[in-house]
């Protein structure tokens, strides 16, 4: 099982994340639809991607109604389906980051899917801010970075 | 309906407190696509020469283009139109950022303003609430202070912020308008233009979306432009060193060859810069962290810190590459830790790196030759190296405010500061048309003598400058134009051809500032020409009719001609193409290119030949103009008596397959 991997120190603010995602889920271009977005401080020069993390214990399932959020058991991502998404919200307030966004002009929530297991977000991204890859690999190869970092010094 | 557009554009008129919001109009788009393209359909429409640049009647042009918030890369920017203060031709200055794209998903191609407010103020636009607000509280602060109280001010910390600093509010003629904190529409002093209309800012926030026409075409053209921007595009090395280093990389490769100012551009080389105030030393001293544009395959963008002596602490965005040679090599000085204060100042005050450095530098060359005293400079010996920093550093705390007479003299550009001292101080004073010049030298670069001297804006690199003979980008020569062209157009020594090459550079340029991408795109390094533009124009917009080259060319042409007619009807002719004496009677002393000076003529026969200009008097031809669809333009040049009815001159060869 992979998993999106954040790495906040690469980020450089570019935003192409969002809007390749807007417009591979959306076919338009528009930022507020992409299921990732990018926060920024301009002041400090410091940006982070925000995207839903696929929670183990996930709150938007647990509060949902009508069953339209679940977990697919193949590739453990939860996932919405739009016709059975009554537009209630409750999984907007549950969700502890703000990852599942209600979109007045659809009726339904949109978040991030993982695109099926081939994220276009991590295509597009030119400095390796965004991964898909194996948790264990993905700690592994910060901690790798850390020990670079270290020998820069000794 | 065209596609790719915001759909709409803002005028706002500050005199009257009104905002009008019209469609964009098809004739607007199909004809000049966007930009400068549309800024100057607007500016000859609106702007006779009687309006004087820092009148309320002047315009100024926030302008984006169909490509601008799409996902190709780099679409980041945006461009500001208007009358220049600083030379009184035609001006455009483009920044960087993400304030383009908010701009147009809040709904808005354009925003064109106009007239004087009575007290400061602020313009904010929220999708589609607009407001002028009170800047009483933000007259007298630095582009940080203002940039932050507006976000607080509006408790939006996402909003995107355009703003002027002292500089602007001060008029000093080379002020720039600074976005997103650190991102400079930095030449031809747009930054007095707001100042003088009592606008402090302009602060936007959109959360529309731009419709694509063709999206499987997009998709095709997207694949492929960002393969351009990886590991198995052509010029990956470059793009990964702009990405390691900034745009400071061009240092050494400009060095290289004899072509980094040195000494108010004296010379071309500067001793061992590689090892002083080369891409190593910069990343190894100052290198803080990495960023980006918006949208942007690239990403050139870096902060800088000093870390240590007196200038410990000091850190901002940059500098970029002109920024360097303004603040090092131009007064023959390694101390990078002054580099970045001075880069840090201009940022926080809004001025001009390039115009600022070069005004400054000629004070120094004036007072060298006995023609400033100290009684001029206050008190001040103005001299070379490393020593001379301290009062650099000191000008750039006075000029913004116009603190004493001195700073005062200096704040009107070097072309006016000349003027005013006199005594032959003119031949230190290294603009052309009255634009400072910018980091380059056409001795050892031939075809950028050209550029600067036909240039609409004065002598910069961004309108027509060719990278292909600067950094030998052979194959793509090859490529371009046709095989017995190859070598003479390749040798940056030789004048040769050239007029022909910077003619097609200006037209691609005008596309790229149009259509709006990045001109790293095009020129460090040529990822794009003509055909990619056509292509993607097409796709976005859906005007298909682009994909055919000379309907693209016509375009081009046409946003090239309006421009320069727009300068021909303020009294722009043959003697303004022309270059400093500096360049084309002083041959180069030192470095690489030692020996060399630029012999304009046959460049400009060849580039006069392209446009068909009338070669006596610089005016263009009747026929044209109306070839291009600027029937208008030439009825009002014929009545002003500066148009030409027939060419007579020579058929221009054509340098491309």
């Amino acid at each position: 099982m992979k998993i999106l991997n954040i790495d906040a120190e690469k980020c450089s603010g570019c935003r192409l994340c969002e809007l390749a995602c807007a417009f591979t889920k959306e076919k338009r271009i528009i930022p507020i639809l992409g299921r990732v977005n990018v926060f920024q401080n301009y002041a400090w020069g410091l940006s982070v991607p925000v995207v839903c993390t696929q929670c183990e214990e996930a709150p938007c399932i647990k509060v949902c109604p009508t069953e339209a959020l679940y977990r697919d058991p193949e590739t453990n991502v939860v996932k919405v389906k739009e016709e059975k998404c009554i537009g209630c919200k409750l999984c907007v307030s549950a969700c502890p980051y703000g990852a599942v966004v209600f979109i007045p002009e659809k009726k339904t929530v949109i978040k991030c899917d993982l695109c099926d297991g081939d994220p276009v977000c991590v295509k597009f991204c030119p400095t390796g801010a965004l991964k898909y890859e194996e948790p264990v690999k993905a700690t592994l190869s910060k901690r790798r970075e850390q020990a670079e970092k270290i020998w820069e010094v000794l | 309906m065209a596609d790719g557009y915001a759909g709409k554009y803002l005028r706002v008129d500050l005199t009257k407190e009104k905002f009008t919001i019209l469609p964009t109009p098809e004739e607007w788009k199909r004809k000049y696509l966007g930009g400068v393209g549309m800024g100057a359909k607007i500016m000859w429409d609106e702007v006779p020469p009687e309006v004087k640049p820092l009148s309320p009647q002047n315009r100024i042009i926030f302008a984006t283009g169909p490509v601008n918030g799409t996902l190709f890369p780099p679409s980041g920017r945006y461009e500001v139109i208007s009358r220049s203060p600083l030379t009184g031709w035609w001006a455009h200055a483009s920044a960087g950022g993400f304030f383009g794209p908010e701009m147009k998903y809040a709904g808005y191609d354009l925003i064109i303003i106009q007239g004087k407010a009575k007290k400061p103020v602020y313009l904010h636009i929220d999708n589609d609430l607009i407001e002028l607000k009170s800047a009483r509280h933000l007259w007298g602060k630095n582009v940080i202070e203002t940039t932050d109280r507006i976000m607080e001010d509006l408790k939006d910390p996402d909003v995107k912020v355009a703003a002027i600093g002292q500089a602007g509010e001060n008029l000093v003629r080379y002020s720039c308008i600074m976005s997103d904190y650190f991102r400079a529409a930095g030449r031809t002093g747009l930054g007095a233009v707001l100042g003088s209309k009592n606008l402090k800012a302009i602060a936007i926030r959109g959360t529309k979306g731009i419709k694509i026409a063709n999206k499987e075409k997009f998709n095709k053209l997207l694949e492929d432009a960002f393969r351009r921007h990886s590991p198995e595009g052509r010029y990956w090395e470059y793009i990964e060193s702009f990405r390691k280093y900034g745009t400071f990389s061009l240092t050494d490769w400009e060095n290289a060859i004899g072509r980094l100012p040195t000494k108010n551009h004296w010379t071309g080389y500067f001793e061992n810069a590689e090892e002083t105030i080369g891409m190593e030393p910069m990343r190894k001293r100052h290198y803080k962290r990495h960023a980006s544009c918006f949208g942007c395959g690239i990403q050139c963008k870096y902060s800088s810190v000093v870390k240590e002596g007196k200038y410990a602490g000091t850190e901002s965005e940059g500098p970029e590459y002109e920024t360097v040679e303004g603040f090092t090599s131009n007064f023959l000085s390694t101390d990078t830790s002054a580099l970045i204060r001075a880069n840090y100042l201009c940022n926080i005050y809004g001025m001009d790196t390039i115009s600022v450095s070069h005004s400054i530098s000629w004070a120094y060359e004036s007072y060298e030759h006995g023609l400033l005293t100290k009684e001029d400079t206050d008190g001040r010996e103005l001299i070379w190296g490393e020593d001379g920093m301290d009062d650099v550093i000191e000008l750039l705390e006075e000029i913004p405010f116009r603190k004493t007479k001195f700073a005062s003299l200096l704040a009107e550009g070097s072309r006016e500061a000349a003027r005013r001292t006199g005594k032959g101080s003119e031949a230190y004073a290294i603009h052309v048309n009255g634009l400072e010049a910018s980091g380059q030298d056409g001795r050892p670069h031939k075809s950028l003598g050209l550029t600067y001297a036909i240039n609409v804006r004065g002598a910069d690199h961004l309108t027509s400058l060719s990278s292909l003979d600067e950094l030998g980008y052979k194959e793509e020569i090859k490529r371009r134009y046709k095989k017995e062209t190859v070598n003479i157009l390749a040798d940056r020594w030789d004048e040769k051809l050239k007029g022909y090459l910077v003619a097609d550079m200006e037209e691609l340029y005008a596309l790229c500032d149009s259509a709006l991408l990045c001109k790293y795109g095009v020129m460090w390094p040529p990822i794009y020409y003509h055909q990619d533009f056509g292509k993607i124009i097409s796709a976005i917009t859906g005007f298909t009719e682009y994909e055919d080259p000379k309907n693209l060319s016509k375009l081009a042409k046409r946003i090239c001609h309006l421009r320069r007619c727009f300068n021909v009807r303020l009294g722009w002719s043959k003697k303004n193409d022309a270059l400093h004496p500096r360049f084309t009677e002083e041959p180069m002393p030192t470095g690489p290119a030692k020996g060399q000076v630029v012999h304009l003529e046959p460049m400009l026969r060849e580039y006069y030949q392209v446009r068909k200009y009338d070669w006596k008097t610089g005016y263009p031809t009747k026929k044209e103009l109306e070839e291009v669809g600027l029937e208008d333009v030439a009825k009002e040049l014929k009545k002003r008596k500066k148009l030409v009815p027939v060419y007579r001159g020579k058929k221009a060869f054509q340098i491309r397959k």
